[in-house]
């Protein structure tokens, strides 16, 4: 399988404030997440495979290639919504998404075609004409996923798409997030809200105050079960029982999450129960979330 | 991939297509310069200045040529073509002035004040290619804003030549080059500077003002030295302002005569200002580089 984009030693410095520490780091094709606190140094790992900032340490690769040194090549394949406005307002839908289609090297007439059928497909076909200053934040949200699309690119890099939109205004850039791929175009999608993560990408990279805290397919950790139980009765027995035959469990009350690497944990917690005379309130088998990664990984470190 | 057969969503066909990479993303950012500064394909509003300036400018050389047409004087005694070119280009100094305040701000201000920037700086070019691409629409419209007048003249010229139109053609041909090089000296006289700016501030007003008001001052500057300087080489501040350093050049090149010049009463060749001029607008673009570097 060949690679969305590596790092190897990668750092970068913004003066004397360190924003990435030596990442080192090898990312399939596919829909990749990005996750990390503000300032976890999601953006400044876009710039560099962007080739917008060089890196002060180690080097990186987009589709195989250098950011430094095949830098226009990378920009001519990849496309980057960034976080903040990018959108002209002077300027209508229709002929700054022309305008963003020529800068990626599309020749007019394409450029032209492009532009129409990416503005029908983020659903602003009939807006085409409006002033891009007279849009909507949702609206405005949508035509800078389509500058990103629009020259049809290899690998799209999305910076915190969802920030500033409004519940349903999430949900429909989330879909047209998790139709990319079936459009043919690889995905990188920074955000800091882990379950807009969950729901559309199945890698993920976890970034904690530049440094790596994780990175893996996000469906291989949703195997790692874990068990959610809540009893009634006295759950001091059934904690104690459960460790004792190799089980981790972690205890709120009378709220327990145990997890597991045998495939008869429900007999187990069944049978450790009713032995010590409780009963079960409650039983959830949930996949280990982003989340619970997350602040696993983080306490540990 | 391919070779397996891929499902795509419906509704999504790829581009596979040409690139034309950096060469296509330049000439777009070029075009775009065009338009952004006559207003074409904006609000109405927007168009209403530039275009106000371009018949300001053309009007005096239509003007000139109506009144040789309804008043039958030979205009080859008083004044020759030529005088009439260098006469024009003087004219238009301050209109020039007035639109590259207008068209500089406009070029590179919204990029910076939008945000369009960051998505520019994804795509395949350079933030010299940008700059170079902006700087080529810049200098485009200016040199067609200061050659439009001049061929209105050279047409109109040869219409009331009383020898017909076609002799009147070839007849002003030989001051052609004189024009284009002198339409150079005025581009390279005001732009850069127009540039530098616009690439500081982030209000298109404030940068016009400040744009108008330094070529101003510039030049009151450079006179209020060159006429009360006691010290030695105190003319040398002549070169200073590239509003006279075109001007004298101008006279210089058409061989008219201009007693106020500053040129003259600093005693300085107008070459020099030429030199000066050139050397002005090489700071001002690498300062433009220089600060473009930071920012894509």
């Amino acid at each position: 399988m060949e690679t969305a984009f590596t790092a190897s030693g990668l750092g970068h410095a913004y003066g004397d404030v360190v924003a990435l520490h030596g990442l080192d780091v090898s990312v399939p094709e596919g829909r990749i997440g990005l996750v990390g606190a503000n300032g976890a140094g999601k953006s400044t790992l876009i710039k560099i495979l962007l080739g917008i900032l060089e890196p002060t340490t180690g080097s990186a690769t987009v589709l195989g290639m250098d950011t430094e040194a095949s830098m226009v090549d990378v920009r001519s394949l990849v496309g980057y919504m960034p976080e903040g406005p990018c959108l002209p307002l002077d300027q209508t839908a229709a002929d700054f998404l022309v305008y963003a289609a020529g800068t990626a090297g599309l020749p007019h007439d394409a450029a032209r075609q492009r532009a129409s059928d990416v503005l029908t497909l983020v659903g602003l076909d009939e807006e085409r004409f409006r002033y891009l200053g007279d849009y909507s934040t949702g609206m405005k949200q949508r035509a800078k996923l389509a500058q990103a699309i629009v020259h049809d690119p290899k690998l799209v890099f999305l910076d915190e798409p969802t920030s500033g939109l409004d519940p349903s205004g999430r949900e429909q850039m989330l879909d047209l997030i998790a139709r990319l791929g079936g459009f043919g175009i690889d995905v990188v999608v920074s955000s800091h809200v882990l379950r807009d993560i969950e729901r559309t990408c199945d890698w993920v990279v976890m970034l904690d105050e530049g440094t790596l805290l994780h990175a893996g397919p996000i469906g291989v950790d949703a195997a790692r079960t874990t068990v959610r139980l809540e009893l009634n009765g006295d759950p001091e027995p059934v904690v104690a029982s459960l460790t004792e035959r190799g089980a981790t469990v972690a205890a709120d009350g009378r709220r327990l999450i145990v997890g597991h690497d045998r495939h008869d944990v429900f007999d187990l917690i069944l049978d450790v129960t009713v032995a010590n005379g409780a009963s079960i309130r409650k039983l959830d088998s949930g996949a280990a979330s982003l989340e619970e990664i997350f602040l696993a990984k983080g306490r540990r470190a | 991939m391919t070779d397996t057969g891929a499902v795509y969503d419906l509704g999504y066909s790829p581009y596979d297509g040409e690139r034309l990479g950096r060469t296509g993303a330049r000439r777009t950012v070029f075009g775009d310069g065009l338009r952004r500064v006559m207003g074409i394909r904006r609000k109405g509003r927007r168009k209403i200045l530039p275009w106000l300036l371009v018949i300001v400018a053309v009007l005096p050389p239509i003007a000139f040529v109506g009144i040789s047409f309804f008043v039958p004087i030979d205009v080859g005694e008083a004044f020759d073509a030529a005088q009439q070119h260098s006469q024009f280009f003087s004219l238009g100094g301050t209109i020039v002035m007035l639109f590259t305040a207008l068209a500089a701000p406009e070029l590179l201000i919204p990029d910076r004040r939008d945000g369009v920037l960051s998505m520019l700086s994804s795509r395949p070019m350079t933030s010299n290619d940008y700059l170079v691409a902006r700087f080529a629409s810049l200098v485009t419209i200016v040199g067609a804003f200061l050659l439009g007048p001049q061929l209105v003249l050279y047409i109109g010229q040869a219409g009331v030549d009383p020898d017909g139109v076609l002799q009147g053609l070839i007849d002003g041909l030989p001051n052609l080059p004189r024009v284009l090089f002198v339409a150079a000296i005025y581009t390279v006289a005001f732009v850069p500077l127009g540039f530098v700016v616009a690439s500081l501030s982030n209000r298109k007003g404030i940068a016009a003002s400040v744009y108008i008001a330094s070529m101003i001052a510039l030049t009151a500057i450079a006179e209020a030295i060159v006429q009360n300087a006691t010290f030695t080489g105190g003319r040398f501040f002549a070169l200073l302002a590239p509003i006279n350093a075109a001007d004298s050049a101008n006279s210089w090149v058409f061989g008219t005569e201009n007693a106020e010049s500053l040129f003259v009463a600093a005693d300085l060749n107008p070459g020099l200002g030429v030199v000066a001029i050139a050397v002005i607008g090489l700071a001002a673009t690498a300062f433009s580089v220089h600060r473009y570097r930071r920012l894509m």
